[in-house]
Formats: C-alpha cells, sequence, structure tokens
C-alpha cells in the first residue's frame, strides 16, 4: 500500500509541473492541514486562515517553476507561502487585530491548572505572528529543525535560536539545550 | 515543567486556536487552482530575461554587421556617399501587426461598454464569501464568490478615470491606473461571510488595483483601476457560485 503511494507521488509532481491542475491539488491535499494550522494560529482567525491557505496555493500553483520537480522541498516550500501569505493579510487588514479564537478551549484538563493554561494563554496573545511561526512549525507541525529552517528561510541556527527565544517568551526557565 | 509537557500544553493551546479546517477547504482549493492556470511553469523568468537578451543581442549584432556590409560595398573610393544616395537598409524588421490579445476571453468575447446581469431566482441576500485577483496570457481575473446564490443584480459601468465614490461616505477615492470600472452588486452582502482584503494591489498589466468601494445596504460594489479603458468579459460559475470577470489586457 505504501509503495503504491510511494510510487504514485512523483508521477503526480511530474503532472502537476506540466500544468495539471488536479494532479497539483493531490499533492498538495495533504498539506492543507498543516497549512491551515500555521495560518490559523499566525492569524487568530479560521476563516482568514482558509483564505490564506487558497491564495498561498494558488500562488505556489503559478510559481511551481521555482520548486524545480523538487517534490521533498514542496512542504518547507509551501508553508513559507502560506506564512508570508498570513503576514500580507495582517498588512491589507487595516482594522486588523488580534482576535480571539472562535473556540474557548477545554479548561478542565488534568495536569494544567486552570491559572497555568490563562497564562500560558496569555503569553501566547503576546507573541507577534513572526514569533508563534517557529513555535508552530517546530511544536505544533512538529517538523525537523531542517525543514523549520528551510520554512523560515534561515540557517538551522538561526532557526534554533528562533525557536528558542520565542519559547522563553512563554517559559523563562526553557534551556537552549531543551530546544534541540 | 518538562521539555514533552511543555510541548503538549502548547500544542493544546494552538489547537484551541486553530481548530480543524472546513471539510470544504481541499474542494475550495482545488477550484481556485482549476481556475487559475499558471501562466508559466518552467524555468525562472530571470532565465528567460537571460535568454531573451542573448538572442536579441544576437539579432542586433548581425543586423548592424550586415548594415555596416552594405554601406561598404556602396562606397565609391574618393567620393563621400551621401546618405541618401544608396539604399538604406533598416536595422528593423518591417513593422508587422504586434500579437494581439485574443479577441475572446474564457467566457466569450469581451464588452466595452455598461452591461447588466440579473438573476432568475435569487436568495434575499448573496453572501460574499471570497474574493480573488489573477492575471493569465491576454487578461486580467476578477473572482468574487458567493456562498449561497448568484445575486440579483450585477452592473459593469465602465468610466475614464480611476477615481470612485466610496459609499455611504461619499469620499472620493483615486485607484492606481489610469481608467476603471464599477461593478455594482445589488442584492448582496461583503461583510457577513467575507473578511478579506478589500482592496488589492495587483499592478498586473491591465487591472492596477480593485477596492471595494460599497457594502451598505444589500449593495456591494468593488471599483477596478485599469491601465487603460477596460474592455471586459463576465461569467457566473457554479459550485461554488462566483462571478468571474476577465479583463481583456
Amino acid at each position: 500500500m505504501m509503495s503504491a503511494v510511494t510510487e504514485q507521488r512523483p508521477t503526480a509532481m511530474q503532472r502537476a509541473t506540466q500544468g495539471d491542475a488536479d494532479a497539483f491539488a493531490m499533492v498538495l491535499d495533504p498539506l492543507l492541514n498543516p497549512a491551515y494550522r500555521l495560518a490559523a494560529v499566525m492569524l487568530s482567525d479560521r476563516m482568514a486562515a482558509e483564505d490564506a491557505v487558497q491564495e498561498a496555493a494558488v500562488k505556489a500553483w503559478r510559481n511551481l517553476g521555482q520548486l524545480r520537480g523538487d517534490e521533498s522541498s514542496l512542504r518547507a516550500w509551501f508553508l513559507s507561502i502560506v506564512a508570508n501569505e498570513c503576514r500580507m493579510t495582517r498588512r491589507r487588514r487595516w482594522w486588523s487585530v488580534v482576535k480571539l479564537a472562535d473556540v474557548e478551549p477545554d479548561r478542565g484538563r488534568a495536569g494544567l491548572s486552570q491559572e497555568a493554561t490563562t497564562d500560558l494563554r496569555r503569553a501566547i496573545a503576546r507573541l507577534s505572528p513572526d514569533e508563534r511561526l517557529p513555535l508552530v512549525l517546530y511544536f505544533y507541525l512538529d517538523l525537523p529543525l531542517d525543514e523549520v529552517a528551510r520554512t523560515l528561510r534561515v540557517s538551522p541556527a538561526a532557526a534554533k535560536s528562533r525557536i528558542y527565544r520565542a519559547a522563553q517568551r512563554l517559559r523563562s526557565d526553557l534551556t537552549l539545550e531543551e530546544v534541540s | 515543567m518538562t521539555r514533552e509537557s511543555f510541548r503538549r500544553d502548547i500544542n493544546r493551546e494552538f489547537d484551541a486556536l486553530s481548530g480543524s479546517p472546513s471539510p470544504a477547504l481541499s474542494a475550495r482549493v482545488r477550484a481556485a487552482l482549476t481556475e487559475n492556470r499558471p501562466a508559466r511553469i518552467g524555468p525562472p523568468v530571470w532565465m528567460a530575461g537571460v535568454a531573451a537578451a542573448m538572442i536579441a543581442l544576437i539579432i542586433v549584432g548581425v543586423l548592424v554587421a550586415s548594415n555596416l556590409n552594405r554601406h561598404q560595398t556602396g562606397i565609391v573610393p574618393g567620393t563621400i556617399p551621401s546618405p541618401s544616395s544608396s539604399p538604406v537598409v533598416s536595422a528593423r524588421p518591417n513593422a508587422t501587426p504586434s500579437a494581439q490579445a485574443s479577441p475572446t476571453s474564457p467566457a466569450g468575447r469581451y464588452a466595452c461598454g455598461n452591461s447588466a446581469a440579473s438573476a432568475t431566482n435569487p436568495p434575499l441576500s448573496a453572501f460574499v464569501n471570497a474574493v480573488r485577483t489573477g492575471t493569465h496570457a491576454g487578461y486580467d481575473q476578477v473572482t468574487i464568490q458567493f456562498s449561497n446564490g448568484q445575486p440579483s443584480d450585477v452592473n459593469f459601468d465602465p468610466q475614464s478615470t480611476a477615481t470612485f465614490m466610496e459609499s455611504p461616505k461619499g469620499q472620493a477615492i483615486t485607484l492606481a491606473g489610469q481608467d476603471g470600472i464599477l461593478i455594482t452588486i445589488k442584492g448582496a452582502d461583503g461583510h457577513t461571510q467575507y473578511s478579506g482584503p478589500t482592496d488589492f494591489n495587483t499592478n498586473y498589466p491591465e487591472l492596477k488595483e480593485m477596492r471595494q468601494v460599497q457594502d451598505f445596504e444589500g449593495t456591494v460594489q468593488w471599483a477596478l483601476g485599469l491601465a487603460h479603458p477596460g474592455c471586459y468579459a463576465y461569467t457566473f460559475l457554479t459550485n461554488p457560485t462566483r462571478l468571474v470577470i476577465y479583463i481583456q489586457q
């Protein structure tokens, strides 16, 4: 089953590179969920996040030649377009504010006090979208450090430093070794 | 707090913030991709630029060289050639009609005057839920998507300036470009389900800017700032319902 999938993907990518929109949609499909989650955290607005993902998909489609068929770089490349689209969305909206989430998170959880949850939430709300980005990529989407770096278009050392700085704003006793 | 519990807690907060994407996202993206065919897939633009520049240099070089040879053969020793005495071969190729943009759009022939469309069974208010722009060979494209059906009336009013009246403020605003088209959508709502940009600085070959100038009392207006007097064509597509406007370049 897995081998069948592995064999299909390059074919879809090749067809996408030749201008097949359906093939590109198929290649992009597994990335829509992480892309949406990234956008939703950066924008704090679920509808705007879906719009950003759609716009990013169209931009990726129109610039697919830049990727030169390198499917292994597709995820980092597409997520960097999504992040950029989120920045543009925020710039375009003159009324742009950091909205609260549409749904309140579950408050009654074991292992974490109400106060600690609120503190963490407030600390996240204080982060700028660009500070949230490395945290989302590394902790939430669970991307390896080198892919975080490619998405941020910086060196792995710089990516690590950005993750550390942002995480430290949420947890002051965090050490650099914990981000590795 | 260990690293793992930190990761767990932060992810829980991110989960609460993002939720899940709507089930329609995948279909929506697919529709947008089908609608926005890439203008060019291949090597990067700079490669094409370099190749074009080299070809132009070679052509110019050949023409200059052939022109020099022609002048040299026309010179009689001991005389000064008159500029008008020898046949002059122009370095430029004969003027041929430049490649014209296709006179038809994906929706048919372009129109340059006012026009209007009406729906037979419109909803009370058609909710705009997405607005997109794009550029393609021969035309720029605007898509206004509705979540619940085609609005009752749409009017297209080309004009010879890019200045529009913002309503209900009554304030004149000038968009990028020299000319414009005002799109008036009656029986529509542009704010309940649409939270995207209301000003697109596109700078496409023809569509320079697009801005929402009214979203009030059931009428939504989008103003297009164009580089030249604009000819356009439009169509309503379904699934999802969307008004697609093609502006001739």
